[in-house]
């Protein structure tokens, strides 16, 4: 059984330290809507800021650069950090977009990145941190099913920004709208997919069958 | 309290002038996560009473100097709207009474809100009462809290606000503007249900202590179907109650 | 100063472990209070409270005006407070901060809801009624200036007398009669610190409150309630403290009335 749980409710007689809770008295109360199933005992928080783990995918603009460090505005979070290693040059600029890794965590507002790629060109959506899991997908599924049918090329950050690139982009745009709305719904992906078979427009198909089809023949890195 | 010389008759057969019971409630209705740009939101109407509450946030605290390193800052607006009244054109903005209102509305959410898990940020509620019909502050605040569930704040328990009146030897939960207008006292709270903490208590009049007792319990009867109605707009925006409830 | 003002707080919570105020006074136990009436003879009322070291002044002015239009038949009472700048470091000057207005409105609730005035007497002629003017000057912050405000401004009330009006003139040389007053309000100010309540905190004490009630009574009902800072209090500690207000009341009045 699924049940939302809203601040204040009780999920559990004992203390845990789980995400969207907290600990009073020695019970565990839900502190933000949360769906919680009873069976297995599963808290999904519905709602929040992004709360950073090691090796999370981040998508930001780099808004300052200083003796070697690049600072990117990561949006709902705060500011991530690229420290310029003495072998590895970076070429970034203020204005870039660019998506990194989680390689540690200064404090709630600043993390620190590596692996920095620089994206080209496309465009910038934000979405609530909390629906980014969807968005990807179980083993990336969601955001296959988006990329193959509209041919745009898709990174999704836990920071709640997504970069798209060419492609139907406009396509892709709603789907991610729709995903965030309907984050909370079953069948999801299929409903997306049926969707986006009706919208995209027939060349950007022909397209991405043709890359489908290169992609068979060379692995490309991106998804 | 108004004046005593042009009092109407508050009370009809026994019961009030709407037809309801001392300890009836008028009727509530929130929806939540009604505007786009908002972190969370909430519309309200409550009798005649129709409230906006958005919040935004948590975001970096504006000016710097107002950020406070090792918690979140608050900062809420309620204010009346203009045309918000049967009677004359109102001034815009909040005028000396909604200042009053706003703080001790802020220091309710403190309590509840759970900062430190936000240093350096700054929350913003807004309570905007578009149109009114007594109770509106009961009105803003209990759908402010609905607005920042939806946004996702951290927080201890979901409040809410009513007010209690006194009608001559009969006290009368959620008051509505003629009442407020003419009842010998009136006393709006707001109250954290998980341990019926008071948040917010203010009262002007005359109350006996019985009758501030008596008030009490009827407050912690009504406030159970005040915090369903709110639990139930949180729960069709996640939609629950649909079948297609998230299996994956 | 940070530094000093948190070892002091840690020093009062320890203290109150051990059922003692950083003062020597008992949780229940007012500051001592001086009321001076009539310290400001061209106002036409006006009373100085110091209360511990909290020093409130207040002058009472009327004038001449329409009546609201909601109560054509009465007199117009208009409360207003100032945070002067010289009573406390952190007080600046500029606009109303929130935390003057609640205290202006929150004196002015307990005098209004407790009929203090009889407004009706103030009616001059038809659509022309006396304005009574509350301004509240804090003068020195020692903590609780909500009791320390509504003192004073009882005792101004009590001091106020009412100028000449002659076609529509104001001779505030000659004064025809006392302002009447119907009925004495008093305000009492609790803490909460740990969960300990405290009678009238200091300055000292009001920095480490989690919550703070007025209640204000005439003695028999309760007239005016405020709660403020983010604590909290449950509904049966409200109804203790206000059986505490009923009691204070009439040793307050005693005071005002000397």
């Amino acid at each position: 059984m699924k049940k939302i749980a809203i601040p204040g409710d009780e999920i559990s007689s004992i203390p845990k330290r789980v995400n969207g809770t907290y600990i009073d008295k020695g019970k565990t109360y839900a502190s933000t809507i949360t769906m919680v199933d009873s069976d297995t005992g599963h808290l999904l928080p519905l709602e929040g800021a992004w709360s950073p783990r090691l090796n999370d995918t981040v998508v930001g603009v780099v808004t300052m650069v200083k003796n070697h460090v690049y600072e990117v505005d990561l949006s709902h979070f705060g500011r991530g950090l690229i420290i310029e290693g003495k072998f590895d040059k970076l070429s970034l600029s203020v204005g870039d977009i660019v998506d990194a890794r989680v390689r540690d965590i200064e404090d709630r507002k600043t993390v620190i990145l590596e692996n920095p790629r620089k994206l080209y060109g496309g465009i910038l959506v934000s979405i609530k941190p909390a629906k980014v899991p969807r968005v990807i997908g179980k083993e990336n599924t969601m955001v296959k099913t988006i990329s193959s049918i509209t041919g745009s090329r898709l990174a999704v950050g836990y920071n709640g920004t997504i970069w798209i690139s060419g492609g139907d982009q406009s396509a892709a745009l709603i789907a991610i709208e729709v995903i965030e709305n309907e984050a909370h719904t079953s069948g999801l992906t299929e409903r997306v997919r049926i969707m986006l078979e009706k919208i995209v427009k027939p060349e950007f198909k022909e397209l991405q069958k043709q890359r489908e089809k290169n992609e068979r023949d060379n692995k490309t890195d991106w998804e | 309290m108004g004046s005593s010389s042009n009092k109407p008759e508050l009370l009809k057969n026994g019961k009030r002038l709407d037809g309801r019971d001392f300890n009836e409630l008028r009727e509530l209705k929130i929806e939540a996560g009604i505007l786009k740009n908002a972190d969370g939101s909430a519309y309200l109407e409550w009798g005649n009473n129709k409230v906006l509450a958005a919040v935004y946030g948590p975001k970096e605290a504006v000016p710097k100097h107002f950020a406070d390193p090792t918690k979140a800052v608050i900062k809420c607006r309620y204010a009346m709207a203009p045309f918000s009244s049967l009677e004359d054109h109102g001034r815009t903005g909040p005028n000396r009474r909604a200042i009053e209102i706003s703080k001790v509305a802020k220091e309710a959410f403190e309590n509840v809100i759970i900062l430190n898990d936000y240093p350096g940020a700054q929350i913003d509620i807004f309570m905007e009462i578009l149109q009114s019909d007594g109770g509106t502050r009961a009105a803003g605040i209990t759908a402010a809290a609905v607005a920042l569930a939806n946004a996702g704040i951290h927080m201890r328990d979901l409040i809410y606000s009513v007010s209690v009146g006194r009608i001559g030897e009969h006290m009368a939960i959620d008051v509505n503007k003629i009442e407020d207008n003419y009842s010998d006292a009136d006393m709006p709270v707001a109250i954290s249900p998980r341990n019926n903490e008071l948040l917010l208590l203010q009262m002007d009049g005359g109350l006996t202590k019985k009758q501030y007792e008596e008030s009490m319990v009827m407050i912690l009867e009504a406030g159970k179907k005040i915090h369903e109605v709110q639990r139930k707009a949180l729960e069709d925006y996640y939609s629950i109650n649909k079948k297609n409830t998230e299996q994956e | 100063m940070e530094i000093i003002n948190t070892l002091k707080g840690e020093h009062i919570k320890e203290l109150l472990k051990n059922n003692r105020r950083i003062d020597t006074r008992a949780f229940m136990e007012m500051r001592h209070v001086k009321v001076k009436r009539g310290v400001l003879p061209q106002a036409e009322g006006s009373a100085q409270v110091d209360l511990g070291t909290t020093k409130v002044l207040v002058g009472i002015k009327l004038m001449p005006d329409d009546p609201m239009p909601d109560t054509p038949n009465q007199g117009n009472l208009i409360t207003s407070a100032e945070l002067l700048p010289l009573a406390h470091p952190e007080y600046e000057t500029g606009p109303p901060s929130s935390e003057s207005i609640e205290l202006a409105r929150v004196v002015d609730r307990g005098i209004r809801a407790g009929n203090c005035i009889d407004l009706e007497s103030l009616v001059l002629e038809d659509k022309k009624v006396w304005s009574v003017y509350i301004d509240l000057y804090i003068l020195n912050f020692g903590g609780n200036l909500f009791d320390a405000s509504t003192m004073a401004a009882m005792a101004a009330l009590l001091d106020t007398k009412i100028p000449k009006y002659e076609n529509g003139i104001v001779v505030r040389e000659e004064r025809v009669k006392s302002l009447k007053i119907d009925n004495i309000v008093s305000s009492t100010t609790f803490g909460k610190i740990d969960n300990y309540m405290l009678l009238d905190m200091n300055d000292n004490e009001e920095g480490m409150a989690d919550a703070r009630v007025t209640i204000c009574t005439d003695g028999t009902s309760i007239r005016a309630m405020q709660k403020g800072l983010s604590g909290s209090f449950k509904p049966e500690e409200i109804g203790s403290l206000i059986d505490v207000s009923l009691n204070e009341h009439e040793k307050i009045k005693r005071i005002l009335e000397k």
